[in-house]
This record gives structure tokens, C-alpha cells and sequence, in this order.
């Protein structure tokens, strides 16, 4: 079966109507309020409250400041059968994030997505990646003049919305990762200090070689043969790890690590992940591009990106 | 797309299910050429059926049975009554015993002591592992069977090539034919042993095997591990080196705690030595041949259940292989069945045609045959199918002839015995790898060739000192005869006389 290739622009998904350009509300609430009754009006998103609710919700939760600048507030909608999107700018910026008031944000583009368009939030996201790559991009479209100037730098930028998500748009950079020559000591560290249970294990290439898992961790001082006895008395005191702490730090990493673990190439799509990390039975899955770690996607963060953002 | 997937998937099932009804259908018209009746014609073609099966569905094998035990009672050449004759309950229930057994010695902790004894031996190096992994599994097949004995050894394997990062296909593959070799040696170490032994006219003892087989067993086992060890001698090389970085940083290859494993090596020890005593209890006890053998795992699992009674259901539902059981159940009454219509006489009678009575042709016929048939054939299916035709010869040395073979064919390929595919079936399971065919069947092909060889000539030089038919029933069944052991040393029991008129071939 042939794959369909739509090449949506983003700048199909919406019109100068539907931009609020450069101005001068610096309340964050207000604007989300202001550009939704605008959307409203243009484009029919049924009750304005209800979405704007679902909105705020989202952005207190977390801001969703994407880009120095850019921020991409966004909600599901069940009245909206196709992605509708909002911009504004502002001349003075606006905090978003009232935890980081510094951060004051020049651009917002608000999408509402359909109820049952999984990952449609994010294809948005993907289609602008390149834009938020450059940190003056806020600035430049804060300053355009008029709202056709405004859309026609999306339109001109031929920023496409992709046919489908990719492993790396729903990825995370891995927030620690082990080197190969780390000892045990050093894995148990960052399990505890991260409240992981995976880390990935790289060399240095920055090549991803392995996974160690608090759970093979487990099977090192449990492992068959001590399993079997129905009797706990001998190890009631937790003696066989009292063994691998006399030892951890004389343990190599590669004594634990599994190469058994779920692993996608970062453009493979993103329901490749879903899938390897339902083969797998894991709970996350590893990115890579060629054999360089990339990032990881935990399957919590998968569904949340899919079902909820 | 799934549709294109389902139609290639029925194409092979049909594929196989027609070789199957085609192979059966085959060895019915070649039965029907050679002379033989309608009953034995359908015997013949069912029992080849469920072998097919075993080969092709593997995981239907028992469903397949079930169906070819209802095709034989409809067609009016199995009875029920000859169904639960020839399904050998005495069999059947001897390892229902010892799996039980098995499984609280596991619990009591016994096995993990002895896996620790070999992991904390100071000095250990690759080609020392290797010994102790062929012994260990060779001795334990002697004393609990040949599939427990290779899991507990393949666990050992795991945990020492886990920690040391080797491959552990070599030494799967070495434990293994060194689990397969050791099951030879008694009536314990393999389902064929006690059923053999059983069905042996007069049955055999437990010290018969001692005599005659753990003997050869040993030889055996020591020449093929010479051959092992040059095989697999570059994998051995890189464990002695893996063990020697480790034991220069101070570390071991798991960790070690104290086991409580005496009531477990207690009761161990008490079953071996209830079970090697049989004969002379059941002479002193005026009982039949073997019913202290088959009833010592029951009466053990019983007390071990009564002792710990709350877990006794866990013992009975999750260590005994129901489906393995039932399955030997089937595939002796099918066997039985080529009795009944007498075609193993036939068989027998064409091969005392073709070969003759003499030993040194029979001896490596019936080596080399089971070896080759066990090597593609589960080897339970052959002694139930081969059995009555060596039993038909009246040699003793025979016998053990049947039991070497089939116990050391089971090495040549991967699918030969139990034990390999229980092995294999844990490798597959834990690094999500197989072993090739031909990966196994090099070696296997080797190892089989010369342990046969061996077998073969160990059972030559024991077979002037072997008891005839005769002698074994008089040694059997005298002193059991309270009429027997009376008066002026006459035998008086009707059973032991009739018995008696059975004549030794020269």
C-alpha cells in the first residue's frame, strides 16, 4: 500500500483573520481568552469557556514554551473536526511562566486539535522545529508589522506538517546516561539519585552499547539458583547484596548491562516506539541515530504526548 | 497485511499435516505388501502417525495422541482393557514420584548448594568447569533424572556465562551430551531406563544397572569429554581467561549464602539408597520384582507431601509435567498396541531372519538402529516401539545394547532427547538465541559416533559375565517365592516354572 503524502503547510491552518499582531496585553490568561473568541468567531470551536479551561489547565500544569520566545499553548477539542491554529504577537512580551518570569514570550501560536487526532499537537510542534531552532525567530515575527506579514512568514518559510510522527518528536534527551567503563556503584548512584529504573549505557562515541535495569540489578543478587529456595532464612537480611555492595565498586557495568532492550531509529515513526516498547515489555524505548544515542521516550511521556497533548 | 500471512501459515500446517497422513498412509501400504493384517496395518500406521507428529507438531504432539488412541479403540485394535495394560501406570507413577521428589529437594535448597559449590571453588578454570559441568550433570541424571539434572547444570552455565560475558551455546551443548551420557548409567537417569528396566522379562534391577551400565557409562562419559573439551577447546580458553581477570580484581562469579541443604541431601540420599535396596527389600518383603523401585518415589513424595503440607498441591499441580505424562501414557498404549497384533514379533522375527542370533552382529544392529532412531525420534517413543522386539530376541546383553543406544543417540542432533530440548528451550528463552542444526549436529554426530563405538565394545566385554534370561528369572524370582526358598531347593511356584520354560537363545 502506498503511502499517502498530504504536505499540509502550515500556514493552511490558518489566515490573517487569525492573527492578533503585536499587542500590547501583557496578561498571558487575557490573550489565551482573547485569541480563542477570535478563533471562535473565525472559525467556529464551539464553547469558548470549556476551551479555554482546557487551555489554561495545560499551560498551569506546564508552560509550554517551546523556543526562546515561542510558546504553543494547545487543547483537544470534541467540536473541531481539523487542526485550527491562532497566532499573536506581542511588542513587550508576556510572562508565561510565572515560575520563570524572565522568560517572557513573543509569540504564541494556540492549536486546537480534534478530540481523536492522537499526535496531532506535536505534528504541529515538528512542523515548526526548524523556526524554533533559530533564537531570534520570536523576535523577528513579534516585530512584523501586520498580520498577512505575519502569516506569510509561515507561508513563505514552507513549513509542512509531516506525515506522521517520528521517534525523535516524542523523544527526550536522556537526563543521565552511564559510560562504559562506570562500575556498579556508579549505576546505583544515579538509580537512586534520578529515581530511575533504566539507564542507558553509552561509550565514548556516545554509541548506545547497553541498558542496565534496576530489575537485572535485582537478579544479580537474586539470581535462579537462590530463587528456588522456598526457605528465605538464609538471605532474610538481604545477604546476598550485602555481597554486591563489598563489590560494587569493582563491578564493572557490562557484568549487568542487557542488550535487550527497545530501540528505534530516530525517523522511525513514532508508533515504531509504541511498538517495540509493547514487543519489549519495557517501559521505555532507546533513540538512536545509526548506533549514537539520541534521547529516550518512556512509554508514560509516549502516552501522554499522544492521548493527552 | 494479515490475510497474506494466515494463507502462508495454513499452507505450511497443511504442508505438514499431509506428510504426516502421507508418511502413515505409506507405512500402511507398506505393511499391506509385506503381508500384514488389517489390525496391525492400522497399529503400524497410528503409531508412525504420532511419531510424524512429534517431529512436525511438536506442541500438538499430545492432542494428536489422544486422537490416534480414539482412531485405534474405534477401528477395534486397541481395547480398553489392553489401553490400561499397556499404558505402564507402574511407569508413569514411578516419575510422578521422583518429579515431586525434584521439587522439594529444589525448595529444600539442595540444588542451589551444589550450583554454590561450584561457583565458590577457588582456582576454577575453563577446562575444570568443563569437567565439573559434565559430571555434575552426568551424576545428577544418575541420581534425579536427565531434564532436571540439565536444568539445574544449564542454570549454573547461565550464572557463570552471565558474569563472565561468554556464549553459553558451547557449554549448553557440553553439558547437555554429558547429561545424556550420564543418563545411561541407572534406572533414574532416564524415562527409557525405568521402562526398559520395567519391561524387561524378569524386569531389571537397580543394581543391574550399577553392574552393567554405569560402568560403560563412565568410560563413555570420560572419552567424550576428551572429545568435548578438543572441540569446544577456543570458548574454554576465553573462560579460564574471563575467570582469571576476575579473580585478579577479588571477584566471584555470584553471590554465596548459607543453604540449610542437609535435610534436602537427607532425603536425597535416603531415596537413592530405598531405591538401590529395592531388590533385597522386595526379597525380604516376598514382594514382585520392582515394586519397591516403582512404589520408594511415591511412598518419599508422599511423606515429603505429609511433611509439608501446605505446599503439597504446588508440588503435585506445578513440578509434576502432566502434559509430558500423559503424553508417555498415550504413546505406550499405542506401542502396546504393536504388540498386541503382534507386528513386534514380526519385526523381531525378520530381524533373527536377517541377522541371526548372534551377538556380535545384534549387539551394534540394535546400537547403531536406536542410536540413529533416538537421534530423530524422542527416544521414549523408540524403546516403546523397539522394546518388544529386543525383548522377542531373549538376549540379555541386548537390553543394555537398547539402552546405550538410545540413551547416546540423543546426542546427535538437537531434537534427540528431553534434555536438549529442555536446554535449548531455556537458551532460547533467556538470550532469545538458538543453537543452528548443524552447529549441534558436527558435534553431536562425533560425540554419538564414538560413545556408541564405546558402548558397543563395553558391552562386548561384558557380555560373557551378563546373566541369561534364565538366570536373571531364577535370580529374580527364587528367592522372592516363599515356595522356592522351601524344601530341597526345588522350585515349586507355578508362576516361576512357567517363567522358566522360556528358552535362552544360544
Amino acid at each position: 500500500m502506498a503511502n499517502k503524502h498530504n504536505h499540509i503547510p502550515f500556514s493552511s491552518l490558518f489566515s490573517p483573520t487569525e492573527v492578533i499582531c503585536q499587542t500590547d496585553q501583557t496578561d498571558r490568561d487575557t490573550l489565551l481568552k482573547n485569541l480563542l473568541e477570535l478563533l471562535a468567531y473565525q472559525r467556529g470551536i464551539g464553547n469558548v469557556d470549556e476551551a479555554y479551561s482546557f487551555v489554561l489547565a495545560r499551560e498551569n500544569e506546564m508552560a509550554t514554551i517551546v523556543a526562546p520566545g515561542i510558546a504553543m499553548p494547545h487543547a483537544r477539542l470534541e467540536a473541531i473536526h481539523q487542526i485550527i491554529v491562532g497566532v499573536a504577537t506581542s511588542k513587550n512580551g508576556i510572562i508565561f511562566d510565572k515560575n520563570n518570569p524572565d522568560k517572557l514570550v513573543r509569540l504564541i501560536i494556540l492549536t486546537l486539535a480534534p478530540k481523536d487526532a492522537p499526535g496531532a499537537y506535536l505534528q504541529a510542534i515538528s512542523s515548526l522545529a526548524n523556526i524554533c531552532k533559530d533564537p531570534t525567530t520570536a523576535d523577528i515575527v513579534a516585530n512584523l508589522p501586520t498580520p498577512e506579514k505575519v502569516w506569510s512568514f509561515f507561508e513563505q518559510g514552507g513549513l509542512v506538517l509531516p506525515d506522521h510522527l517520528c521517534a525523535r518528536d516524542v523523544m527526550e534527551p536522556g537526563e543521565a546516561q552511564l559510560q562504559e567503563y562506570d562500575t556498579l556503584e556508579r549505576a546505583i548512584d544515579l538509580f537512586v539519585h534520578h529515581k530511575l529504573n533504566e539507564l542507558p549505557v553509552v561509550d565514548k562515541d556516545g554509541e548506545l552499547i547497553g541498558v542496565v535495569t534496576t530489575y537485572e540489578l535485582l537478579r544479580v543478587c537474586l539470581p535462579d539458583y537462590i530463587l528456588w529456595m522456598e526457605d528465605l532464612t538464609p538471605i532474610m537480611n538481604f545477604e546476598p547484596f550485602a555481597e554486591i555492595l563489598r563489590k560494587e565498586s569493582k563491578t564493572w557495568l557490562t557484568e549487568i548491562m542487557t542488550s535487550d532492550y527497545a530501540v528505534v531509529e530516530d525517523t522511525a515513526p513514532a508508533i515504531q516506539v509504541a511498538k517495540e516498547i509493547t514487543r519489549q515489555k519495557a517501559n521505555r524505548a532507546y533513540v538512536v541515530r545509526g548506533k549514537k544515542f539520541m534521547g529516550v521516550v518512556s512509554l508514560e511521556k509516549l502516552l501522554n504526548k499522544i492521548l493527552r497533548e | 497485511m494479515a490475510l497474506p500471512y494466515i494463507k502462508k501459515e495454513t499452507i505450511h500446517t497443511a504442508g505438514r499435516v499431509g506428510i504426516m497422513l502421507g508418511v502413515s498412509g505409506l507405512v500402511g501400504l507398506l505393511g499391506h505388501t509385506v503381508g500384514l493384517d488389517r489390525q496391525q496395518i492400522i497399529s503400524c500406521s497410528i503409531f508412525i502417525m504420532i511419531i510424524m507428529a512429534t517431529l512436525l507438531f511438536w506442541k500438538l504432539r499430545l492432542a494428536i495422541a489422544f486422537v490416534g488412541i480414539g482412531a485405534l479403540m474405534g477401528a477395534n485394535v486397541l481395547t480398553l482393557p489392553t489401553f490400561i495394560r499397556e499404558c505402564k501406570l507402574d511407569v508413569i507413577l514411578f516419575l510422578v514420584g521422583m518429579m515431586v521428589t525434584v521439587g522439594v529437594l529444589k525448595e529444600l535448597g539442595l540444588f542451589t548448594w551444589i550450583i554454590q559449590g561450584v561457583i565458590s571453588l577457588k582456582g576454577i578454570t575453563g577446562p575444570k568447569f568443563v569437567v565439573i559441568i559434565v559430571f555434575l550433570g552426568a551424576f545428577m541424571a544418575c541420581a534425579v533424572d536427565e531434564v532436571t539434572s540439565i536444568v539445574f547444570v544449564a542454570t549454573l552455565i547461565f550464572q557463570v556465562c552471565d558474569t563472565l560475558k561468554v556464549r553459553p551455546i558451547p557449554f549448553i551443548i557440553i553439558a547437555v551430551m554429558g547429561t545424556n551420557i550420564g543418563s545411561s548409567g541407572t534406572m533414574l537417569g532416564n524415562p527409557v531406563g525405568i521402562l526398559i528396566g520395567q519391561n524387561a522379562s524378569p524386569p531389571l534391577s537397580f543394581m543391574d544397572f550399577m553392574h552393567w551400565s554405569f560402568p560403560i557409562m563412565l568410560v563413555t562419559l570420560s572419552i567424550s569429554l576428551v572429545v568435548l573439551m578438543w572441540w569446544f577447546r577456543r570458548d574454554i580458553a576465553l573462560l579460564s581467561q574471563r575467570l582469571e581477570v576476575r579473580r585478579e580484581v577479588g571477584l566471584g562469579l555470584g553471590p554465596l549464602v548459607q543453604v540449610p541443604y542437609k535435610r534436602g541431601l537427607a532425603v536425597l540420599v535416603g531415596m537413592i539408597l530405598f531405591i538401590a535396596l529395592h531388590h533385597h527389600l522386595e526379597t525380604k518383603l516376598g514382594l514382585a520384582p520392582n515394586t519397591v523401585l516403582i512404589v520408594a518415589p511415591l511412598v518419599i513424595a508422599g511423606l515429603l507431601m505429609l511433611w509439608r503440607h501446605e505446599r503439597s498441591r504446588h508440588y503435585i499441580e506445578s513440578d509434576v509435567e502432566w502434559w509430558t505424562l500423559l503424553f508417555f501414557m498415550m504413546l505406550f498404549a499405542v506401542a502396546g498396541t504393536l504388540e498386541e497384533t503382534r507386528v513386534t514379533q514380526k519385526i523381531a522375527d525378520y530381524f533373527q531372519q536377517t541377522f541371526g542370533s548372534r551377538l556380535s552382529i545384534l549387539t551394534p544392529m540394535v546400537i547403531g538402529t536406536s542410536a540413529i532412531g533416538s537421534a530423530f525420534v524422542d527416544n521414549i517413543v523408540f524403546v516403546a516401539a523397539f522394546m518388544p522386539v529386543v525383548e522377542k530376541l531373549q538376549q540379555t546383553p541386548l537390553l543394555w545394547a537398547l539402552l546405550q543406544g538410545t540413551c547416546l543417540g540423543g546426542n546427535i542432533t538437537m531434537i534427540g532427547s528431553t534434555a536438549n530440548i529442555v536446554a535449548l528451550g531455556m537458551l532460547e528463552k533467556r538470550y532469545r538465541t538458538h543453537v543452528h542444526f548443524l552447529e549441534w549436529f558436527k558435534v553431536g554426530l562425533v560425540v554419538g559416533a564414538i560413545s556408541c563405538l564405546i558402548a558397543w565394545g563395553g558391552v562386548v566385554l561384558l557380555s560373557p559375565y551378563m546373566p541369561t534370561v534364565k538366570e536373571r528369572q531364577i535370580h529374580r524370582l527364587a528367592p522372592a517365592s516363599p515356595d522356592a526358598s522351601r524344601g530341597s531347593g526345588q522350585v515349586q511356584s507355578k508362576e516361576l516354572q512357567e517363567q522358566l520354560n522360556v528358552t535362552e537363545k544360544p
